[in-house]
């Protein structure tokens, strides 16, 4: 019971800090991948089609789980340090991990509105229609955004200031988001760049998360990605475990 | 157990630095401690080690029986101690009552808005935002948050620091009223006065290391010096019975008393020769030695805001 209302309080406590900023944040987060939808679509076939929409719909929604790790976790821990805030939360009962959990919670919730969001658009505007199984779509996108949260951490671990952070992030969300077929097909590539770019965990995230949901295929088709992702989101608790302060 | 905190020879190294060079003291339950020092002697460090904040380098650190260093205890005692810290570290986006019932849920305890914003003379301002307070307000929300679940020790670091007349009152009697509960308090300030006031026992920390530690009124009266009466007057010469009070000397009209006795008694006899003499009297004026005189005796500095 304390455990529980120590970790809902805490997640009201991110909702807060999201809301209460400047109407900026919400709209990079909730508008921006509406627009680079409407803007890509057009901008990358002749005619907007269903076809391209399809391929960006879950591409952006793939997009945005790598921006909500590394900008919204990594960032937002290194802002939170900067301020004195989690030395002062480290000094209070409340376990490490539940700390990290409200923040995990959080995204996948931030993350789930913008899915809808871009689902909806896709659908309205340009007869997207998403065909696979929910609760497997739901799988990649929870699993994925655990792997991104872990290595967002990462981030907040090693960065010493909220600017490092931003500085650390962009360079990382920006380029991955365009190498790991997101926004561009990645077969548009030479044939062995396109292999080594599928090696990233950002490729094999989105890739298997379009295919579930567009191109109705199934999850055991895919199950050495969702394992390598499995080993990364481990990999990167482990790291940030080891590396993570809260001075 | 009588002891609340035992620190024994603890040091801190910053790769040259010794911030903290083997500091020991131990703190009996129900008292107030004060580490009084400039910036940076290493009261800061001291307290962080106390409260699982810091690693010391070497030494040995026991509060209410457990180690600091070792996660488990760390974990047994973090319920049980409350901390205000120097720097704000306030959730900013969230009004008093959000932070009061967050911190509540920390601790596993009902929260109680509306009585800690009393406590703390922030009544009636339960929805303002963090952001929108001033640094002193902030600084006694932080102090609601250290109170809020009862702790049996209180680690306050530089808790006046910035703030106004009225928080400091508000403070030194929040103090004074847990001292009396029987909670250990351990607090560092560079305020002579707070240091004065509030501890029942005060180290002088100095370059990491402690150069004394007494009473208040013992680091006076052993450090302190002489207290002087000052006289100005025409036709005044102090005669035999004054001259056995203390040590005179004088430049023009002006006579200068230092004397180990008790400087009222002295001022006394000094107006009933200036009288009995016919002297007019300019100017009179009595310095007892305060703690702020025993601090420059013993540290060479003192201690203001530079350092």
């Amino acid at each position: 019971m304390t455990l529980l209302r120590m970790f809902l309080v805490q997640t009201k406590m991110h909702f807060l800090w999201y809301f209460r900023r400047d109407g900026e944040m919400i709209f990079w987060t909730l508008a921006m991948p509406v627009f680079f939808l409407v803007l890509f679509s057009f901008a990358f076939s002749s005619g907007p089609t269903s076809r391209t929409s399809g391929f960006l719909v879950p591409g952006i929604i793939g997009a945005q789980v790598l921006s909500a790790g590394f900008w919204g976790v990594g960032v937002m821990l290194a802002t939170f340090r900067e301020k004195h805030l989690l030395k002062r939360v480290y000094l209070t009962p409340m376990p490490a991990w539940v700390f990290f959990a409200s923040l995990v919670v959080y995204r996948m919730v931030l993350l789930a509105a913008q899915a809808l969001l871009l689902v909806a658009a896709g659908a309205l505007l340009f007869h997207v229609r998403i065909t696979g199984n929910p609760f497997e779509i739901a799988f990649v996108l929870l699993l994925g955004t655990a792997t991104f949260v872990s290595l967002g951490t990462i981030v907040g671990a090693l960065a010493r200031t909220t600017e490092s952070a931003n500085n650390i992030a962009s360079v990382l969300t920006v380029p991955l988001a365009f190498l790991s077929d997101a926004y561009v097909p990645i077969d548009r590539f030479p044939h062995a760049v396109a292999s080594t770019l599928r090696l990233l965990p950002s490729t094999q995230f989105i890739d298997t998360f379009r295919d579930v949901s567009i191109y109705g295929q199934s999850l055991a088709q895919h199950g050495a990605w969702l394992g390598m992702l499995v080993l990364w989101a481990l990999a990167g608790t482990a790291i940030s475990a080891r590396t993570f302060r809260w001075t | 157990m009588s002891d609340a905190i035992v620190v024994e020879r603890l040091v801190k190294r910053y790769g040259e630095l010794d911030a903290v060079a083997g500091i020991s003291f131990s703190v009996p339950r129900g008292t107030v401690f004060g580490l009084l020092g400039r910036n940076g002697a290493g009261k800061t460090t001291t307290l962080e080690c106390c409260i699982g904040l810091n690693r010391p380098t070497s030494g040995r650190v026991r509060v209410l029986g457990l180690d600091p260093t070792a996660p488990r205890d760390l974990a047994r005692l973090r319920p049980r101690i409350g901390v205000q810290l120097q720097a704000t570290s306030l959730p900013e986006k969230a009004n008093v009552r959000e932070v009061l019932e967050l911190y509540a849920a920390y601790y596993g305890i009902a929260p109680r808005p509306a009585e800690m914003a009393a406590r703390v003379g922030l009544d009636g301002k339960l929805e303002r935002q963090v952001a929108q307070m001033s640094g002193g307000e902030q600084q006694r929300l932080a102090l609601a948050l250290a109170l809020q679940h009862d702790p049996e020790v209180l680690f306050l670091d530089e808790p006046t620091a910035g703030m106004d007349a009225f928080g400091r009152r508000i403070l030194w009697g929040e103090v004074e009223r847990l001292r009396d509960a029987g909670k250990t308090i351990v607090l560092t300030t560079h305020y002579i006065e707070e240091a004065q006031r509030l501890a029942g026992c005060v180290c002088v920390v100095q370059r990491g290391t402690i150069v004394a530690e007494d009473t208040p009124a013992e680091l006076v009266a052993k450090h302190g010096g002489e207290a002087t009466v000052t006289i100005v007057a025409d036709g005044f010469e102090p005669g035999d019975a004054l001259r056995d009070l203390g040590r005179w000397t004088n430049s023009g009209a002006e006579w200068k008393l230092a004397t180990h006795g008790e400087p009222g008694l002295a001022l006394a006899a000094v107006v009933t020769h200036a009288n009995a003499a016919a002297a007019t009297i300019h100017s009179l004026d009595m310095h007892r030695p305060t703690l702020e005189d025993a601090f420059i005796a013993i540290t060479g500095e003192k201690i203001g805001e530079a350092g």
